[in-house]
């Protein structure tokens, strides 16, 4: 896992010091508990009711027994316009979060400030009524969101004209897809002239078209100064449409800033952590043995195209495998395996790739020789991988003489992992005579 | 979208109580009462189109209980299995307007309860006045008792049972009934919700309430059971709602006028326990 407390990550409190007037949310050292056991739960329950209701403080940095920090100390600044992508693994505090904001859950400490009227999108048409038209519902849902029947009269054909169910807006809404629901849903939310958008997830649904279409929709009401939260597991969604982006981990912003930048990092770790970082290196010592092999394999190292040691490769960069190999006696006709396989994705991304395929077999004269692997480009994407490498007579397997069965390493890439598997060496090329 | 510039609304949510804020809290539960009544209203509408539209008899299960509740024990009284003293009206107008008050307050007093259970999925996703759920329940309580009234009035008219001219004025007791109901439920809710044995006892609860509570017999004058229904709220309610119906009398007159002041404390009360417990509540079950 990247060590975030080193991470060059912008200031994650935003600047406060700005005018109150574009300020929507601002979140102060907000933290908030829960209790796993559901009994305990009920009883801490009826326990902070009573502490409400007749007025004593709930305020207290220690947890009872068998709870946890579901979010811990957040800090977080959002003014008008601003576009904020969050992202953690699940059980990181998103919805929490986003559920405390919205007004839904009190917190535990700190406090919590909202400018301007939220629309949450956390569940699309909560509240349909699957025996009521689609028209019926259309008024419940939007009074609910907090609009007038006026209000609702005004906008109602905007609503329908966006989510393109002119045809059934008279039938039960037990006969929509759940497409069209949820485009109804988001229809209503958004037409509730809201400041603020929480968007949890649900743009997953429905088709590809009205997907673009509710971004364009975003985009449009960021520009007339609409700020929103949106959570996804679709890293290119919060690229594509957030500036910025907040990183939560274990109840903990651990960062904030830039949208490609957090991604960038939030990446890796989802990559890395599901891998052992103590196992992984860059250059592997092997210990003289004993067997009475002539050829054995002393070291594997990694190295950029300076010739200097690395502690890991870097997508699309030039690199060397570099292995020193000692032979007992001169040896002809050695060849090299190499299989690298994914840590991360058993089944991805495998290289298989042998010397005496490549070029003819290595003669070794008795003593060290050193014997490279020049990649032009690491095609590898961002990923943590396993090398296993093996020193053969005439490039077969059953004729192995040394081998190193697990060399593990990483790869870091400039691009997210949802983008490229590989990396394409590539150029774009226009050409001068425009063709006739 | 929204080109002209309008008044920004700020809130801050801390963990401190809205007690130590009374005036802000006053606040609140005046505009919160003001943005639900058109939500409750829908909310009411959408219920009942909801509930009418599926069932082929629609208001038929809305007086059926009460109804047959008066054919049997009226059967069971001429028959000498029930004693039940002497009552003002033939009997089976008599527990027909019982069953109907009855009924009226114990729908009341679930109201809370299935208001939060109907809305489980949209409190836990939207932020709206939790106010207007509880309304719409009213609304709907209303709704039927007046279709329960109705089918009473019929039944008086079958019986040739007096309908006094006061007869309006049970509009009081009857708010005040259902007042009460509505109070004790409020109350309950955080018990309810996060004390499983509270909620399986209640309606164990509510049935020897009903056997302690004079609806299909008159007030007993004396003995363990009288003292009990002179203490028990919601008699006097109640016979002063049938009271007022039948004879123009209040039927426990001192009770009466305790209650009167009592209902709204006590309604207050739960009101401000409602409101201060759903965001704990809304935590925990879902």
């Amino acid at each position: 896992m990247i060590d975030l407390s080193q991470t060059p990550a912008i200031p994650v409190t935003g600047d406060l010091s700005g005018s109150e007037d574009d300020l929507r949310i601002q979140i102060k050292h907000l933290s908030k508990k829960f209790c796993r056991n559901l009994k305990r739960s009920y009883v801490y329950g009826l326990q902070d009711i009573a502490k409400e209701v007749s007025g004593l403080s709930r305020h207290s940095r220690t947890l009872r027994h068998g709870e946890f920090w579901a979010l811990q100390d957040i800090n977080l600044t959002i003014k008008q316009g601003q576009s904020v992508g969050m992202v953690g693994v699940n059980g990181s505090g998103k919805t929490t979060l986003l559920r405390i904001i919205s007004g839904l859950m009190r917190p535990d400490i700190g406090q919590v400030k909202i400018r301007g009227r939220i629309a949450a999108l956390i569940a699309l048409g909560a509240g349909f009524n699957p025996l009521l038209t689609g028209r019926e519902n259309v008024y419940i849902n939007m009074s609910i969101l907090g609009l007038s029947r006026r209000e609702i009269d005004h906008k109602f054909q905007e609503v329908i004209d966006f989510s393109e169910i002119e045809h059934a807006i008279d039938a039960p809404v037990r006969t929509y897809s759940s497409g069209m629901k949820a485009r109804l849903g988001f229809a209503c939310a958004i037409h509730t002239d809201p400041d603020i958008l929480l968007i949890d997830e649900v743009l997953a649904v429905g088709d590809f078209n009205f997907r673009t279409k509710c971004y364009q929709r975003l985009s449009d009401l960021r520009k007339n100064g609409v700020s929103f939260i949106l959570v996804s597991h679709a890293p290119s969604a919060i690229r594509s449409n957030c500036d910025y982006a907040a990183y939560l981990s274990q109840g903990r912003l651990v960062m904030y800033g830039a949208a490609e930048e957090v991604m960038y990092h939030y990446e890796q770790d989802i990559v890395f952590q599901k891998t052992n970082q103590a196992e992984l290196t860059s250059h592997l010592i092997v210990e003289k043995q004993s067997t009475n092999t002539p050829l054995q394999i002393r070291s594997i190292a990694l190295q950029d195209e300076t010739g200097l040691l690395v502690d890991h490769l870097v997508t699309g960069e030039p690199a060397y495998v570099v292995a020193e190999i000692e032979a007992a006696m001169a040896v002809e006709n050695v060849g090299i395996n190499l299989i690298i396989r994914s840590l991360t994705k058993p089944h991805a991304s495998f290289l298989f790739l042998k010397s005496g395929q490549d070029v003819d077999f290595f003669s070794l004269p008795a003593g060290k020789s050193i014997i490279k692997l020049y990649l032009p480009y690491c095609g590898l994407a961002m990923d943590a991988y396993s090398m296993k490498f093996n020193v053969t007579n005439e490039g077969v397997l059953y004729r192995i003489q040394d081998i190193v069965e697990s060399f593990k390493f990483k790869v870091i890439g400039e691009e997210g992992i949802d983008r490229c598997s590989f990396y394409q060496p590539r150029q774009w090329i226009m050409e001068d005579e425009p063709t006739k | 979208m929204n080109n002209h510039p309008r008044k920004i609304h700020e809130v801050v949510y801390t963990p401190d109580s809205a007690i130590h804020r009374p005036r802000q809290m006053l606040k609140e539960v005046y505009n919160d009462l003001l943005s639900s009544g058109e939500l409750a209203w829908r909310l009411m509408v959408r219920n009942i189109q909801g509930k009418y539209r599926q069932a082929f008899f629609g208001m038929f299960w809305a007086i059926i209980p009460p109804i047959v509740t008066a054919v049997g024990l009226s059967w069971a009284s001429n028959s000498g299995i029930l004693n039940v003293g002497e009552t003002e009206i033939p009997y089976p107008a008599y527990v027909m307007l019982g069953m109907v008050l009855w009924q009226t307050f114990t729908e009341a007093f679930n109201a809370p309860q299935a208001a939060i259970k109907d809305a489980k999925a949209l409190l836990a996703q939207v932020k709206f006045p939790h106010e207007a759920i509880i309304l719409s329940q009213l609304g709907e309580i209303c709704f039927n008792l007046a279709i329960k009234l109705l089918v009473t009035i019929v039944i008086f008219l079958v019986f040739q049972a007096p309908l006094h001219w006061m007869l309006p004025l049970s509009v009081f007791p009857i708010i005040l009934l259902i007042m009460l109901g509505t109070a004790l439920g409020l109350l309950l809710v955080p018990f309810i919700n996060l004390v499983e044995d509270v909620s399986r006892s209640i309606e164990i609860a509510i049935l020897i309430w009903f056997l302690l509570t004079p609806v299909t017999y008159p007030p007993p004058p004396d003995g363990i059971l009288g003292a009990i229904s002179r203490l028990n709220p919601v008699s006097p309610l109640l016979g002063g709602a049938r009271g007022l119906i039948t004879t123009g009398l209040l039927e426990m007159p001192t009770g009466f006028w305790v209650m009167l002041l009592l209902t709204p404390f006590i309604f207050i009360l739960g009101w401000l326990v409602y409101r201060l417990s759903i965001p704990f509540i809304v935590e925990r079950i879902t």
